[in-house]
């Protein structure tokens, strides 16, 4: 069998279209290195910038009253995350600061996509981009006529009549074309597993996520070379065999994806962000509002409230019942926005389900999922931002309507905060999922990414006892 | 000799059932993709009359109550919900301005996908920061929509390398090349015959699919116009780029493997590699400024402008004598320094939002530049702006809104100023929103840039042919 690999290695060596694609592959993996660098290192000193000023806005800002305080508001940021230079996944389609602000959730803004022209919806250069499109074409241009060359050029009764077993000179054949692409992937991830590494920019890196990106990648790699050689097998010629190769490739890569996208909306289709906030608007007014004392809700409240601490009017309260009223309205309408935020990613699952289910046809949507997950770049990153600026707002909110309740008086006009108290707000700390997490939340992708490694190799195995 | 070759050549694709199965693959690709452009139009539309109906509602709501205070009944709504109150009626009532699709929208998903399509703004708030976004699940923006732009710029091309790889070599291998060889015709007139036929064919195909998808999926009552005319042209000028590339690549390397490796490459290299580097090289090289930069210049004005409001009244005021109101000038409340906030808020931002502009416009002439490098950005660039789903019908969209944001708050902001009432006769004057499409598709201009990188591709292969003949 070794000898087969060295044959066909050699043959490789010799012809020029591993080391021309190859070649061309490096060159976009450096260019898009050394933009996706560029453009990580500005945008997180841009970040790390915005943080600072805008606490330092917050903190010292002039003294006023707490509720002032909270619709002045304040931003908060998300972070960058060392994989997204190894793959983008989709923060190029969502915002990167969420203002946060009294009675309102509101979303990110400012995706970098809106700032860029139509071209951005080709795609963007990034090192996942070369391995998912580029380096499988590889693998077919490689590997697309490893059987049919032997049937045309006749040698293929040759070696038969050498006695070499079949599964074995499968096995050869495979491991030949399998050896120089996962020397590349290996090349390719060491490189920017050290790049990152030495780099304080990048932070949230660890080794694990990479070394798994690595190992998926890999399993990619692997059931597109066993596609390919499972083709050339049956393929009569060589023409024949690349064609329905690329196909397949234009199938994984292309069509499923989109077509996908088609049938999630179909099925699952977004609401408009009209209607999206028309509807938490007629549930929040049918609840509490703090602003209104008038209003059902609040009188309930009041009458609730006087009955619990036994007495008859509000300012005997052993607090401002004014702040403690507007903390009530904020749990109302965090309430509000956690129903229809719930109902909203439980639709953006059922669509990424749509895609998942879809990876029987099409393994790279399976990969495509897990990479971007395990690269934080993902739309279940960006849920858990936007949760967690959400539960921070929460509290946010109770820190300034809770010291109205505590330290002003009933019907106290003109009471401040005093600017010292700002700085008490706790910071906005986000913190990415750990890899083990993102793999049990993945484990439908990692399915289908196991089975399409197992059944087209187990099928190529009986296949080639029969060539 | 050509009548020969086409009947020959019908015959054999006829025979080898290239041709029913390349109609029914485009008639099914076509279709699929329409039907789906279709569908985002309908629900474009659909999420359009949902939100012109809550308006109406609403603005039903505003009127009775104008009736009410006019007839001097008694009325439910709290003192400060008023909308006889200019600032209630800007706020709680705006105007709705409206981007509806247009007859050919379905064709391409453009930018449509990314924003909203209708928006009202309010007299409070920025105007620069009104959000155009759409609500969308950011894995549909990532792996795009099947729409017929698609199509026609991925998978078209896709379908003539299939078609026409190995024109030549086949016979090569098949050993009848010879047999062409023998007869008395150069076998580069005989391809090019050969090819040309497998042209017309194809993009009769693509062509009469069209207009039959058009016919279906349009809308709008399907006119027979120029600039249906001028979309064929442009069609038949890509499919022709990618047959005239399939036509040298048959001469230069005739042998079907390295040929389907060729035009494979090729394709990769105009539709997927030169877009997508253009892009990130692009953004690289304009970099439009930092969002998050902004939002930090904004938030220190804001906070600059709380400490400075009585200077900021002042000059406002020195700037707009009209509003000055002669009794006493502590009378101001907080909309009053709120819109003399915003005035001063926007002369200090002015340049920086000119520069997103600008930087944006350097990326789209570095775009149109490249247009002449890869067909494919020409097709996604015309396509886009002849189904207006451009980005650069969204910016003037965006631009619209802000001027009529304008012409909204100077109706207002007047009667706020001079203490003056808003009421049931004043509805009518109330300005209104319309959507006008201002970006030129140049078609024509497309067509020609086309049809001149397939005129330049076949002058420079046939010169460089002669020449090695003469050697």
């Amino acid at each position: 069998m070794l000898n087969i690999i060295l044959k066909e290695l050699n043959g490789f060596i010799r012809d020029g279209r591993l080391k021309i694609a190859a070649l061309i592959s490096l060159i976009l993996l450096i260019i898009a290195t050394i933009t996706g660098v560029y453009d990580y290192e500005k945008s997180n000193h841009q970040h790390e910038q915005s943080t600072l000023k805008e606490r330092s806005i917050w903190e010292t800002q002039e003294e006023k009253n707490p509720h002032s305080a909270a619709h002045f508001g304040t931003y908060v940021f998300k972070p960058k995350f060392a994989l997204s230079v190894f793959d983008y996944g989709v923060t190029n389609y969502t915002g990167n600061s969420i203002f946060i602000e009294a009675h309102n959730k509101n979303e990110a803004s400012f995706s970098k996509a809106t700032d860029q022209t139509g071209l951005a919806r080709f795609g963007s250069l990034s090192i996942s981009f070369v391995l998912l499109y580029l380096f499988p074409l590889i693998i077919i241009l490689i590997g697309y006529d490893s059987y049919t060359k032997e049937k045309e050029q006749q040698t293929y009764l040759l070696l038969k009549s050498q006695g070499i077993h079949p599964v074995k000179l499968l096995f050869g054949k495979w491991i030949a074309i399998i050896i120089p692409i996962f020397s590349l992937t290996v090349i390719v991830f060491i490189s920017v597993a050290i790049l990152v590494s030495n780099n304080e920019a990048f932070t949230f890196f660890n080794w694990s996520s990479i070394l798994a990106l690595l190992v998926l990648y890999l399993i990619y790699y692997i059931i597109i070379t066993t596609l390919t050689i499972l083709i050339s097998s049956l393929s009569k010629s060589s023409g024949i065999s690349l064609v329905s190769s690329l196909l397949i490739w234009i199938l994984f890569s292309f069509i499923t994806p989109k077509v996908a996208t088609n049938i999630a909306n179909y099925n699952d289709p977004y609401p408009s962000k009209s209607e999206f906030y028309a509807k938490i608007q007629k549930d929040k007014r049918s609840g509490l509002d703090g602003h209104n004392p008038w209003n059902e809700a609040a009188k309930k409240l009041e009458e609730q409230t006087l009955e619990e601490y036994g007495v008859e009017t509000v300012d005997k309260l052993p607090f401002n019942y004014i702040g403690f009223r507007m903390q009530k309205g904020e749990e109302h309408e965090a309430k509000v926005y956690e129903k229809h935020y719930s109902n909203l990613k439980k639709i953006a699952l059922l669509q990424n389900d749509t895609y998942k289910n879809l990876s029987y046809l099409s393994p790279f949507i399976a990969l495509r999922f897990l990479s971007m997950d395990i690269a934080n770049s993902s739309d279940n990153l960006h849920w858990n931002f936007s949760e967690a600026v959400e539960k921070y707002r929460i509290e946010k909110q109770k820190f300034l309507n809770y010291d109205i309740k505590d330290n002003s008086n009933y019907g106290e006009r003109g009471y401040v905060m005093s600017s010292e108290k700002f700085k008490n707000l706790p910071k906005f700390i986000f913190k990415p999922p750990v890899l083990q997490d993102i793999l049990i939340k993945n484990n439908k992708s990692l399915m289908f990414l196991f089975l399409w490694f197992i059944i087209p190799f187990g099928f190529l195995v009986i296949i080639s006892k029969k060539i | 000799m050509f009548l020969n070759i086409l009947y020959n050549e019908l015959k054999l694709l006829n025979r080898s059932k290239w041709l029913i199965i390349l109609f029914s693959v485009i008639l099914l690709l076509f279709t699929f993709a329409s039907y789906n452009g279709s569908n985002n139009v309908s629900k474009r539309l659909s999420d359009i009359a949902d939100v012109k109906k809550e308006f109406f509602e609403k603005d039903s709501v505003m009127l009775q109550t104008l009736y009410k205070i006019k007839a001097g009944e008694n009325i439910e709504t709290p003192y400060w919900r008023l909308p006889s109150e200019p600032m209630i009626v800007g706020n709680q009532y705006p105007r709705l301005a409206i981007m509806y699709p247009e007859s050919l929208s379905f064709l391409s998903t453009g930018q449509s996908d990314m924003y909203t399509h209708f928006i009202s703004p309010r007299i409070y708030g920025n105007n620069f920061a009104l959000d155009y976004s759409e609500m969308v699940n950011p894995v549909q923006l990532l792996f795009g929509n099947f729409d017929l732009a698609f199509v026609i710029i991925y998978i078209l091309p896709l379908l003539i390398i299939a078609f026409t790889y190995n024109a030549l070599s086949k016979e090569k291998e098949l050993g009848t090349f010879r047999v062409i060889a023998s007869q008395p015709i150069s076998t580069l007139v005989w391809l090019f015959h050969k090819i040309s036929i497998r042209f017309f064919v194809f993009t009769f195909f693509t062509s009469l699919i069209l207009v039959i998808n058009i016919s279906i999926f349009s809308f709008d009552k399907f006119l027979l116009n120029s600039n249906l005319f001028g979309l064929l042209l442009l069609l038949t000028g890509y499919n022709l780029f990618w047959f005239v590339l399939a036509f040298i690549i048959n001469i230069k390397v005739n042998d079907s493997s390295k040929n389907s490796l060729t035009l494979i490459g090729l394709w990769l290299l105009l539709v997927l590699i030169i877009p997508a580097t253009i892009n990130q090289v692009g953004s690289s090289l304009y970099p439009t400024p930092s969002r998050l930069k902004m939002i930090n210049e904004i938030r220190s004005i804001n906070k600059e402008n709380e400490s400075q409001q009585n200077e900021i009244m002042d000059s406002y005021l020195r700037t707009h004598p009209e509003f000055v109101q002669e009794n006493n000038e502590s009378q101001f409340g907080f909309w009053h320094n709120y819109f003399a906030s915003e005035k001063a808020m926007e002369e200090k931002t002015k340049p920086l939002l000119q520069d997103y502009d600008s930087q944006l416009k350097k990326q789209q002439v570095l775009i149109e530049g490249f247009r002449f490098l890869s067909p494919a950005i020409l097709m996604q660039q015309s396509l886009n702006k002849f189904a207006s789903t451009s980005e650069l019908h969204y910016n003037d969209f965006k631009k619209q809104v802000f001027e009529f944001s304008d012409e909204w708050r100077n109706y207002l902001i007047p009667m706020l100023f001079k203490n003056q009432k808003f009421n049931i006769d004043k509805y009518d004057q109330l300005p209104s929103f319309k959507y006008n499409n201002r970006i030129e598709h140049n078609i024509w201009l497309n067509v020609f840039i086309i049809l001149t990188i397939n005129i330049i591709m076949l002058f420079m292969f046939s010169t460089k042919n002669l020449e090695d003949r003469s050697v």
